[in-house]
């Protein structure tokens, strides 16, 4: 039993940190309806930033700085914010689709450059032995587990928090009155482009941080954390938690990851053993098949967006 | 419609519980489990696929010769997609809930790594990887960062890379250009290679990487050839390597190639043709002639039909050999256990015993008569230095008649001195 508490808090941690990442794309998508298909890029950004931080000193890096976690933390926010505000400035002019190419062409580039600027980022090899902020303190494995699962919840929190006032504030009208239509915002004096950047460049901090908590947490990073796929994941958690919902955000991760989770320990324990080695095709097959349903049946997702805009006409 | 929903939460709950839960009533100590995390699918599933069949190949054998402790061994495969977090949480989930004492994996250097670092070494779980080559294993062994609790039953890419060299000095090449995929994999065996190349009084006068999955390599081919060399070293896997391959030779490039162990297959001579290969060499890890790769080789056959040409395929063998051996040896089904008892059933000293049924039942029983054994493996003679690599016997092949021919064999002393010529 104990086994299962021990899975179920890490299963947890690797939620939460998807959560962080789903919701800062649920701002740009969710809520500006920015087309953001390079999710990964700005986790790989967070994630590179904190490993080459405080990594301890290799002779072969630039990197290994050694420096304390929340130093790496704080910069891995700084970088992926600094990187989506000069993506952005070049890219945020585009609509929709277009944006989602561009997006997607710079989360390649940087997957790239991660797997080649060999000095920097240790190449394919990554970068090991990232040392887990606080490992001293906890005797056990498990124990060191609980105290990142109480880490990632009050992180969670607080950008849940931040993000809950931050929509409902006038700033946030302004953003799905642009998603809504663009012309009529900038029709009443709003400046779009302004607007679209700053849901950007924050919602890519999130991103950011969200990586740099994963990196911390595994100690290790490489480009293959970084593949197109991950961008896939995060926007199935979005539209299968319900985009426009902070909540449905990080439920869509909880239940999108559990999915991935538990049809592996389902193929794994009910699949005839001769059967087995079939069993990664009919895990892809399954989760699948489970996405369309959700979505044939809950198009808006689990939980959709609250139809209030303004907490001054719950009254009527 | 509110029924249906409650039915439906209530339906997914008990799956939940089955699935992630061990069962409520007692455990019995049948079956022993035993891990596995391989790529099925993703960009490593084509040949992983076929890794994951003969590592179960190895765990019917076990299962057939008696088992584990009197027990048949339960082999829980999860599919890591190629992915390091869905690794990683498998990993997780095969340690916590099923509770293995011992993991066979991965393939990519990438999701071993992680899944080393952050849930084996923590939980003390013994993890045997056939097919991960990254010199970080290496390093942090040397460290003491893996608390020895890492083992890989193929050679590491310096195996390769200076058997490749040697061959390319051999044979007189001055003018080496490598094309190389770009993964560690790749990265290392060219680094190695140039190293090695120099010492043995040739030079590498190109190398350029490419990347996976592309449908044309015309850029590397054309930078390749401007470099004028008298040979090629081709760094690649089946698919892209032939590809590349092909492109070389309908551009003019020399036909002095040499090849790495992965192209070894058969889908790549198909791809490229014999004729065109007709100097063309390649060295691969170890799969020396003797009964135990024949035992091997014969039961791959019958199974499915098909020789085992492949990566991965007789190391992973090995690695579940050798971890069943490992947790017959020893007293206690933990992962320190094992770690400790894997050199006793592979130690130089040791009663030698072969592959296959036959063999294995004899080397558990020798095992449950205390004694030590030698077991000697799919690929041959293995033995794990005090970092849990291993360095084996190395086989240069050619294509003759469409038919993919063992040319000779390093042996293993052999290759310790070419490692002696070239490290110092």
């Amino acid at each position: 039993m104990l086994g299962l508490v021990s899975y179920l808090v890490f299963f947890a941690i690797v939620v939460l940190v998807f959560a962080i990442a789903v919701l800062g794309l649920n701002l740009q998508w969710g809520f500006t309806g920015l087309f953001n298909a390079g999710v990964v890029g700005f986790y790989a950004v967070g994630g590179y930033t904190l490993a080459i931080l405080t990594a301890p000193p290799r002779p072969e890096f630039l990197g290994g700085l050694g420096l304390p976690f929340v130093v790496g933390l704080a910069v891995a926010m700084g970088t992926s914010a600094a990187a989506a505000f000069v993506i952005g400035l070049a890219t945020i002019r585009l609509r929709e689709d277009y944006l989602a190419i561009a997006t997607f062409g710079v989360a390649v580039v940087i997957q790239l450059v991660a797997l080649n600027f060999e000095a920097l980022t240790g190449g394919n090899l990554g970068i090991a032995a990232i040392p887990r902020p606080l490992a001293g303190w906890f005797d056990s494995p498990f124990a060191y587990n609980g105290f990142y699962l109480v880490l990632m919840a009050v992180a969670v929190g607080t950008v849940y928090w931040a993000l809950e006032r931050m929509v409902r504030s006038p700033w946030g009208r302004v953003l799905r009155a642009i998603r809504e239509d663009e012309t009529a915002a900038v029709s009443l004096g709003k400046d779009a482009r302004r607007f679209r950047l700053q849901a950007f460049v924050l919602g890519s901090m999130l991103v950011g941080l969200a990586g740099a908590l994963y990196v911390a947490f595994i100690g290790y990073v490489s480009p293959f954390d970084f593949l197109p796929i991950v961008t896939f994941q995060m926007w199935t958690m979005l539209i299968v938690g319900g985009s426009g919902s902070n909540r449905g955000a990080v439920l869509g991760a909880a239940i999108v990851w559990g999915l991935w989770s538990l049809s592996g320990s389902l193929v794994a324990r009910y699949l005839p053993s001769e059967l087995q080695t079939q069993g990664g095709a009919l895990q892809v097959i399954l989760i699948g098949l489970i996405l369309v349903l959700t979505l044939l049946f809950r198009p808006r997702g689990l939980i959709g967006e609250a139809p209030i805009v303004s907490r001054h006409l719950e009254d009527h | 419609m509110r029924i249906d929903r409650g039915l439906f939460t209530l339906a997914a709950a008990i799956a939940l519980v089955g699935a992630l839960g061990p069962m409520a009533e007692a455990q019995p100590a049948c079956p022993v489990k035993l891990g596995g995390i391989l790529s099925l699918t993703g960009s490593l599933g084509a040949i992983g696929k076929p890794i994951a069949d003969s590592a179960r190949l190895a765990v019917e054998h076990v299962n057939a010769a008696g088992g584990v402790k009197g027990c048949p061994i339960e082999f829980i495969l999860r599919d890591d997609q190629g992915q390091s977090t869905v690794g990683v949480d498998a990993a997780k989930n095969l340690v916590d809930v099923q509770g293995v004492p011992a993991i066979i994996g991965a393939i990519s250097s990438g999701v071993s790594l992680p899944v080393l670092t952050s849930v084996a070494v923590p939980a003390k779980v013994t993890m045997v990887s056939c097919c991960s080559t990254a010199p970080t294993f290496t390093t942090l062994a040397q460290e003491g960062k893996t608390g020895g609790y890492f083992f890989r039953t193929l050679p590491t890419t310096k195996t390769q890379a200076y058997g490749a060299a040697k061959i390319a000095a051999e044979r007189g090449y001055k003018k080496v250009a490598i094309i190389y995929v770009n993964t560690d994999f790749g990265v290392n065996l060219a680094k190695d290679f140039t190293r090695a190349l120099q010492k043995l009084g040739g030079a590498v006068v190109l190398s350029i990487p490419y990347q996976e999955n592309q449908p044309s390599y015309r850029a590397e081919v054309t930078r390749a050839l401007a470099a004028t060399p008298d040979s090629i070293y081709l760094v690649a896997f089946p698919q892209d390597g032939a590809t590349l391959a092909r492109e070389w030779i309908s551009f003019g490039g020399t036909q002095n190639i040499i090849l790495n162990n992965a192209l070894r297959a058969d889908q790549f001579l198909k791809a490229v043709g014999a004729r065109f290969l007709q100097n063309a060499y390649g060295m691969d890890n170890a799969q020396v002639a003797g009964p135990s790769v024949d035992a091997f080789n014969q039961a791959y056959q019958a199974k499915f039909g098909s020789p085992p040409n492949g990566p991965g395929l007789h190391t992973v063998y090995d690695a579940v050999a050798v971890t069943a051996l490992a947790m017959q040896a020893a007293k206690t089904l933990t992962g320190t256990e094992i770690r400790d008892n894997i050199r006793r059933v592979t130690g130089p000293t040791g009663t030698p015993v072969s592959t296959g049924v036959e063999g294995l039942r004899r080397g558990l029983e020798l095992l449950r008569g205390g004694q030590a054994i030698r077991y000697t493996g799919a690929t041959g003679p293995i033995q794990f230095d005090a970092y849990g690599d291993v360095s084996g016997p190395i086989l240069v092949y050619r294509f003759k008649d469409e038919q993919i021919v063992t040319e000779r064999v390093m042996t293993l002393d052999e290759v310790q001195a070419l490692f002696k010529q070239i490290d110092g």
